[in-house]
């Protein structure tokens, strides 16, 4: 990560950031708050590495020279990661020991000292207020970053006294580019981010087979419907009905077919990026030819119409029955 | 000389020499000292081994401390080592030491590429070890020749045991966990304290050219290691080197580096009562035996508190306890002036401060039942131990 990428994806926390150290005019103690892979430790890591880099660029810290290479290793004497074991239920007692003690001594190469604490929701609140005397009294080169998904677990005295960073929910697309990098399936990527619009669900999602099974029922149904009512309403007793069992996963399907047809207008109306199904493009485009954008938000109220009443507790092969027929309609 | 032959052409020699395992042995056993295995950095798990054009040195380290030994090519007219390849690697600390101990040619050869690994041949022996990047190791301070200063060996370790002990154990305040020393004019001059007692000594050093005042503040735990790995031969010099983050104490081929304390050091001269309302001479040993007698008693109560009353010539320490009974003692005080006094105070801390002290006997100073002792041994005016007593009644 850079501090590009940074003001891409959290332009509040970058500017803040890049704007203090610039000035050189960083705070003792910062809070990086927000839910999961947003980008949180990414930011603790660049803003440390940007600090004790020997030949920073205005992109960022160059990643090759001694000092930004022991910190990503965690051999830097003068960094102090501290974060809970795994599976643990609170950062230890010797940890905090440790963190104490490194507050106390003077650096061991330079006049400069991070802390960084990840889960600090996990600290007992013994440990918080042990660490409250030293984010009270900093000495100076003393930066601490708390880094945390759960704010309100965390006593208000240490919140009131550090500078709170708010990360802000990825959008769809910067979460569909991290898990692109992540290596995950492209065709999943999207539909798994529209439903979930959180990266780890995203993530979740697209590793279940269930999932694949189901982007493939939804657009092999789409297809049924574009070729004759009968074929699609057979499709949906013999192969739909059965794998979306419960109206949790019928609520899937729907949104599923839902952003077909939403595909269907953001073509009409030229906003490619916005596509959902891109490596159904060829169809997309097929289809777009003989339906028209008012045709395609019909078809979308009649969508949210069916979740409408699936909502209220009406079977689901009923409610996808009927929506095929209706979506017959349409044509 | 053993040629490389079955090694990656790609992997270039990175380092190469030559050791006497028993010179080998003796530096790693010193640099594993500062070794923890405890340590939250990865590297320091290690020993690093730089061969120079003028000898080996190891480091090893837990970041609070560092020792470095250095092994000279040669010395005495013996030949200790041979560098055919200078360069440096970091290799695990346990399992080196071990392994150099236990290998039986007189000899080690240690190679290595530049993929990190290490060959150590002895005799028919190989081993064939993963280092770890030698540049991942934390540097030690550039050393500025500038503010140093040198003192005795026996005198250092004396000043050590003297002060260090008064160190506070809690980290309610964690720069009392430290020993402030105190340089100005020649006269280096340390402090320690928990608050409740202080110790404090001065000497006068051989300075360097640099004239000005440091104040640094070295923790406790660090002059304890520092004292440990001093050797006997007392007349020794040691040099002591500061820098901005560090303290380094040089001594023959060991170097001894410390990390210093944050933080601003209370004022202590304010807490020494400059009169005195009674005095007292004492040999020393036979106070520290009457009060350490008297604590049999005191020390099964809660506080170990021990009764001095001084009255017409006559010192008699006591203590009770309400379940086993009570212990009286006369001593006869080599001087006596000033008021009469009855004082409480804590075995363990009059003990722990006589203890400390080589002179024949002691001065003791009272102002009064609630201010603060002073213990001064007599023939020397630059100690000055400080107990606070306690409230009894």
């Amino acid at each position: 990560m850079d501090w590009q990428q940074l003001s891409k994806e959290q332009q509040t926390v970058a500017k803040v950031l890049r704007h203090a150290i610039d000035r050189k005019e960083l705070a003792h103690a910062y809070l990086l708050e927000g839910p999961a892979g947003t980008g949180k430790h990414e930011t603790a890591m660049l803003v440390t590495q940007t600090l004790f880099c020997e030949q920073p660029t205005d992109l960022g810290p160059c990643l090759t020279c001694r000092n930004c290479r022991r910190i990503a290793s965690g051999n830097h004497p003068d960094v102090i990661w501290v974060a809970p074991e795994e599976g643990a239920a609170s950062i230890k007692k010797e940890q905090i020991a440790y963190l104490m003690k490194e507050f106390a001594y003077r650096g061991v190469e330079s006049g400069r000292k991070v802390f960084i604490i990840e889960q600090a929701e996990k600290m007992t609140a013994q440990a918080e207020n042990s660490l409250l005397k030293f984010i009270e009294e900093p000495h100076s080169g003393t930066l601490a970053l708390l880094i945390t998904e759960q704010i309100h677990q965390l006593l208000d005295t240490i919140i009131s006294r550090c500078q709170v960073l708010a990360f802000v929910p990825l959008s769809d697309h910067a979460i569909s580019r991290r898990m692109d990098e992540q290596g995950l399936p492209k065709p999943l990527l999207k539909p798994a981010v529209a439903l979930t619009h959180d990266y780890e669900e995203a993530v979740r999602l697209c590793k279940e087979e269930w999932f694949a099974e189901a982007r493939s029922q939804v657009l092999q149904l789409l297809k049924g419907l574009c070729e004759s009512l009968e074929a699609a309403q057979l499709y949906i007793y013999e192969k739909f009905a059965p794998n979306f069992d419960d109206n949790q996963k019928m609520t899937v399907g729907l949104d599923l077919m839902l952003y077909w047809y939403r595909d269907l207008l953001s073509l009409h109306l030229n906003r490619r990026e916005e596509i959902v199904y891109e490596d159904q493009m060829d169809r997309l485009k097929e289809q777009m030819l003989s339906f028209s954008s008012n045709q395609a938000v019909q078809a979308m109220s009649l969508i949210l119409d069916a979740r409408k009443q699936l909502d209220a507790h009406v079977n689901g092969v009923s409610v996808m029955e009927r929506l095929v027929i209706r979506l017959g309609g349409t044509r | 000389m053993q040629e490389l032959q079955d090694s990656n052409p790609n992997a270039a020699l990175a380092m190469k020499c030559t050791v006497q395992k028993d010179k080998l042995a003796d530096a790693v056993n010193r640099v594993m000292k500062a070794i923890s295995s405890k340590t939250t950095i990865p590297i320091l798990t290690g020993v690093k081994i730089t061969s120079g054009r003028d000898g080996i040195t190891l480091t090893g380290s837990n970041s609070d401390i560092s020792i470095q030994t250095f092994i000279p090519l040669e010395e005495d007219g013996n030949e200790n080592a041979v560098v055919h390849t200078p360069g440096q690697i970091v290799l695990p600390s346990r399992l080196f030491s071990e392994l150099v101990r236990k290998l039986q040619d007189e000899d080690v050869h240690i190679e290595v590429d530049s993929r990190f690994i290490a060959k150590i041949t002895s005799g028919a022996t190989e081993f064939s070890l993963n280092g770890l990047d030698p540049e991942e190791y934390p540097n030690l301070p550039i050393i500025n020749g500038s503010d140093a200063f040198r003192i005795r060996k026996d005198l250092l370790k004396d000043m050590i045991k003297q002060t260090v002990y008064a160190v506070s154990v809690t980290e309610t305040r964690p720069v009392l966990t430290g020993v402030k020393w105190m340089i100005n004019d020649g006269k280096l001059s340390c402090v320690a304290t928990d608050s409740h007692r202080l110790a404090q000594r001065s000497v006068s050093v051989e300075n360097g050219e640099d004239s000005g005042t440091h104040t640094l503040v070295i923790p406790g735990s660090s002059l304890n290691e520092l004292s440990k790995i001093l050797d006997d031969d007392d007349e020794q010099l040691v040099d002591i080197i500061m820098t901005t983050n560090q303290i380094l104490f040089k001594s023959n081929n060991v170097q001894f580096y410390s990390r210093l304390l944050d933080g601003n050091y209370p004022d202590t001269s304010r807490l020494i009562p400059t009169e005195s309302k009674t005095t007292i001479d004492l040999g020393t040993k036979d106070l520290y035996r009457a009060i350490e007698r008297a604590s049999l008693l005191a020390k099964e109560e809660r506080n170990n508190v021990v009764k001095l009353r001084a009255e017409g010539n006559q010192v008699e320490i006591s203590s009770q306890s309400l379940e086993l009974g009570r212990v009286f003692e006369t001593l006869v005080p080599e001087h006596f002036e000033g008021d009469p006094l009855r004082i409480s105070f804590s075995a363990k801390f009059m003990m722990d401060a006589l203890g400390k002290l080589d002179a024949q006997s002691v001065r003791i100073h009272f102002v009064g039942p609630m201010r603060p002792i002073i213990i001064r041994p007599i023939g020397d005016e630059n100690i000055l131990m400080l107990i606070l007593p306690i409230r009894t009644f």
